[in-house]
């Protein structure tokens, strides 16, 4: 049979710096085709230049066989290559119907008409077997329900190869489970997709051939069905890591941080639990659960309606982020981009932005000097590249970003370190270092609360794990008897 | 009920202050509630509300377009001018708005093209056009437009002033295309999102250039009537109108951020101010009062809406 897409020794520079070298790879229609590869191994690039956002410098790109060279993204589209973006193109402002219809809305003399544009989009959301309401703002859905419009949006304009990025990094195990799903079955009516993703597990279940690129050379495809995440691992990186390093010492000491009855219905109530010093507690749940709602309320960015919580004995109650850092609460967000970074700062001045009192003069003057070498310890200990305080942290990929941002927090010397999903969107190697980055803090006395919806990074790092549904806190599982069953049957029953 | 909910609290806050200003407002003066004054309140807002017409466009894809209180008056010298020498005044009122428009399409392409910020390109613009007025007239103003132009201004059509029919029927016409029309609806997708709009096909240059140069003609159009309704143009024409423009179209809803605004909810906010305006005039509060009280209601009625938007989404 012929591919459907073909890629014939490509190769692509960005000015001296060759990201993609004479990469072939073959995607059949009816298949699911992974890639993989740490951040920087030319996976984007790839795939722009398969989306026509790039035109590659050396080799082919075939389409049905033929020598296709895409003007643009458009072109692409009009070809049957669509793309699902990781940072979504949608449009928040306006409806279900009208982001799936974008630009090919039904009108006659130019004036949409709404009864068809909505019977449309219901039609194409109804082929991935989702009943969402066309005529509802698109804000108001989740970035799961977000990503099952953006591929109804693929297939209204006929997209018979669908890439997607990441798709399932911002999504609970749930929404994953159903996008994988709805990839399946479009497998099935004779569609292609292009998968990328960190996700290896993933990757092992729903692809039928995985190709790997290190360096922006293409080091291997295999047969999903005989391929094993050791050996994923092994390519992608050249070198053995252990993708999950073992469980801290069990020997926690007595309580610091003790929650009782927090609430703040409808996000959360009823959450009570302990957390000991050196223990890392894990946070399990479906997106939406009130996992994050809580950690905000505990470092003071968002009210708390009811219940009391102590620190080390003394009633703690913040008010304001300001307070809890003060008294040694440190929260790193999920949202590193958004509520995170200063993407226009330096490395530097991310850095050291929650300890700027710590390394002020007594006046409240900022020396130079003293903050890059403040800030230097901490990016040389996380091994964050390019190693440079002066850089803008806008030009990092999003694992050393991610390194960076754990940097400020590691700076603030907290007693309470609040991890929220410290590894979405990261590659292996940086994962690693995150890792075993929490492990040092439990070691060394620091207390840590892990949010996260990857289920086996909270398996393997939490000492016990308080498993979260629809806002209340319904049981905190021992090590022994946390496993993924234990925690998907409270977390989702 | 279904419909008032489906408004968007902004909306729902400001029709309750227009009803409570002119029901304490009708009870108090009995001069308030006649047709006379309704007419007052419209033509006292009237160039105003077209500028706020094109201004809706702009700031929905997230602009701002602050030249509108330069290109108002110029229009209106330009057009007066011609006039004085001798030009036929179709010949005048298309050539000052070929040049509105021209200033118009210099905006876009110094703000999309050059990608200054249009806050900075519409406020040269704006500082270039007023003097550039003084310099034209002199100060004074110019007098001697005839009959048949001041007629645009003063005559009447269906029992009512020329200019508020005018004013109408735009609306209506702009109301209808940036809600139904493919081409209008791009502004909403520029201002949602910017680099999706362009990766979904959109000519984001080309829409642009065409919503700065409506906006100009808006401003243009409101130079010409104003021109034609005073019998003469003056460097003075729409002094602070791009903040009384602006501060309509934001509380009628729409957000500086982009990406949100409607015809229907300029109009309330158009409505608003044109009443505030006349009940100043009409308690006798002084003029200096004005725009402190201006400034406490915009305020207030952010606040509102704030307070409403947060409640609603607790459920």
């Amino acid at each position: 049979m012929t591919a459907l897409v073909a890629l014939d020794s490509v190769s692509k520079r960005f000015g001296r710096n060759t990201v993609l070298q004479d990469v072939s790879l073959e995607v059949a229609p009816g298949s699911i085709h992974a890639v993989v590869g740490e951040n920087g191994a030319g996976k984007s690039t790839l795939m722009n230049i398969l989306s026509g956002l790039h035109q590659p410098d050396g080799g082919r790109l075939l389409i049905d066989g033929e020598v296709a060279h895409l003007k643009g993204p458009l072109d692409a589209i009009d070809r049957g290559i669509s793309s699902v973006h990781q940072e979504l193109s949608l449009f928040p402002n306006r409806t279900i119907a009208e982001n799936i219809m974008v630009r090919r809305e039904p009108s006659h003399y130019g004036f949409v008409q709404r009864g068809e544009l909505e019977a449309r989009a219901r039609e194409a959301l109804a082929r991935i077997g989702s009943a969402l309401d066309p005529a509802q703002p698109l804000s108001h859905l989740g970035i799961g329900e977000q990503q099952v419009v953006e591929i109804a949006r693929a297939l209204e304009r006929r997209a018979r190869l669908l890439i997607l990025d990441e798709p399932t990094a911002a999504l609970t195990d749930h929404d994953a489970v159903r996008l994988l799903e709805v990839l399946r079955d479009l497998r099935a009516k004779g569609a292609a997709v292009l998968y990328v993703s960190h996700r290896l597990a993933e990757v092992l279940s729903i692809a039928d051939r995985i190709s790997v690129l290190r360096d922006g050379r293409l080091v291997a495809t295999l047969e999903a069905a005989r391929a094993t995440e050791d050996d994923l691992v092994r390519l992608m990186v050249g070198r053995e890591i252990d993708p999950l390093a073992e469980r801290v010492p069990k020997a926690p000491g007595p309580d610091l941080l003790v929650a009782s009855n927090l609430g703040r219905p409808p996000a959360f109530s009823d959450v009570s639990f302990s957390l000991r010093r050196g223990e890392v507690l894990g946070f399990a749940g479906l997106i939406g659960a009130g996992r994050t709602e809580v950690a905000r309320a505990i470092f003071g960015a968002d009210a708390l309606a009811t219940g009391s919580m102590t620190l080390d004995g003394a009633p703690f109650r913040p008010r304001s982020p300001r307070e809890a850092i003060a008294l040694g609460v440190s929260y790193l967000t999920e949202d590193r981009r958004a509520l995170g970074l200063f993407l226009g700062l330096s490395l530097r001045d991310n850095v050291v932005a929650a300890s700027q009192a710590a390394v002020a003069s007594r006046l409240g003057f900022l020396q130079p000097q003293r903050l890059k070498e403040a800030a230097m310890a901490f990016l040389r200990r996380l091994d964050v590249r390019p190693l440079d305080a002066s850089v803008e942290v806008a030009h990092l990929s999003g694992g050393n970003q991610q390194k960076v941002l754990l940097g400020r927090w590691l700076m603030a010397a907290p007693r309470v370190f609040i991890a929220d999903e410290p590894t979405r969107g990261v590659d292996v190697g940086a994962k690693a270092r995150i890792h075993a980055e929490i492990q040092d803090l439990a070691r060394s006395g620091v207390s840590v609360l892990l949010v996260s919806s990857d289920l086996r990074e909270v398996l393997a790092l939490s000492h016990r794990v308080a498993v979260f549904r629809a806002g209340r806190l319904v049981r905190i599982l021992e090590a022994a008897e946390a496993n993924e069953e234990t925690v998907m049957r409270y977390a989702a029953l | 009920m279904s419909k008032l909910r489906a408004l968007p609290a902004q909306q729902i806050a400001l029709l309750v202050c227009i009803a409570a200003l002119g029901g304490f407002m009708a009870v108090t003066y009995p001069g308030f509630a006649t047709v006379e004054n309704a007419e007052v309140i419209a033509m006292g807002f009237v160039f105003e509300g077209f500028m706020a017409l094109g201004m809706t466009l702009v700031i929905v894809t997230g602009g701002i377009d602050l030249s509108v209180a330069g290109v108002m008056p110029f229009s209106a010298i330009l057009t007066a001018l011609l006039l004085r020498a001798g030009a036929p005044a179709p010949v005048a009122i298309v050539a000052a708005l070929t040049v509105a428009a021209l200033i118009g399409l210099l905006n876009a392409a110094a703000a999309s093209g050059l990608r200054v910020h249009p806050f900075i390109v519409t406020l040269a613009t704006m500082l270039s056009l007023k003097g550039l007025n003084l310099v034209l007239t002199g100060g004074g103003p110019i007098t001697g437009i005839p009959p048949d132009v001041a007629w645009i201004g003063q005559g009447r059509l269906l029992g009512m002033p020329f200019p508020l029919v005018l004013f109408a029927t735009m609306a209506l016409t702009f109301a209808v295309l940036l809600r139904r029309h493919r081409f209008w609806q791009q502004t909403y997708l520029i201002g949602g999102n910017p680099r999706a709009a362009r990766t979904s096909g959109v000519r984001v240059s080309f829409v642009l250039a065409v919503v700065y140069i409506t906006s100009a003609l808006c401003a243009g159009i409101a130079g010409v009537v104003a021109a034609a309704t005073l019998g003469s143009a003056s460097a003075g024409f729409g002094q602070n109108a791009e903040l009384r423009v602006i501060t309509a179209v934001v509380i009628g809803g729409a957000s500086l951020q982009g990406g949100s605004g409607s015809i229907g909810g300029t109009l309330l906010g158009l409505s608003f101010l044109a009443l505030l305006y006349n009940a100043f005039s009409m308690t006798g509060v002084s003029t200096y009062w004005q725009d402190v009280a201006t400034g406490g209601l915009v305020l207030a009625s952010a606040l509102a809406t704030e307070l409403v938007t947060r409640r609603r989404a607790r459920g």
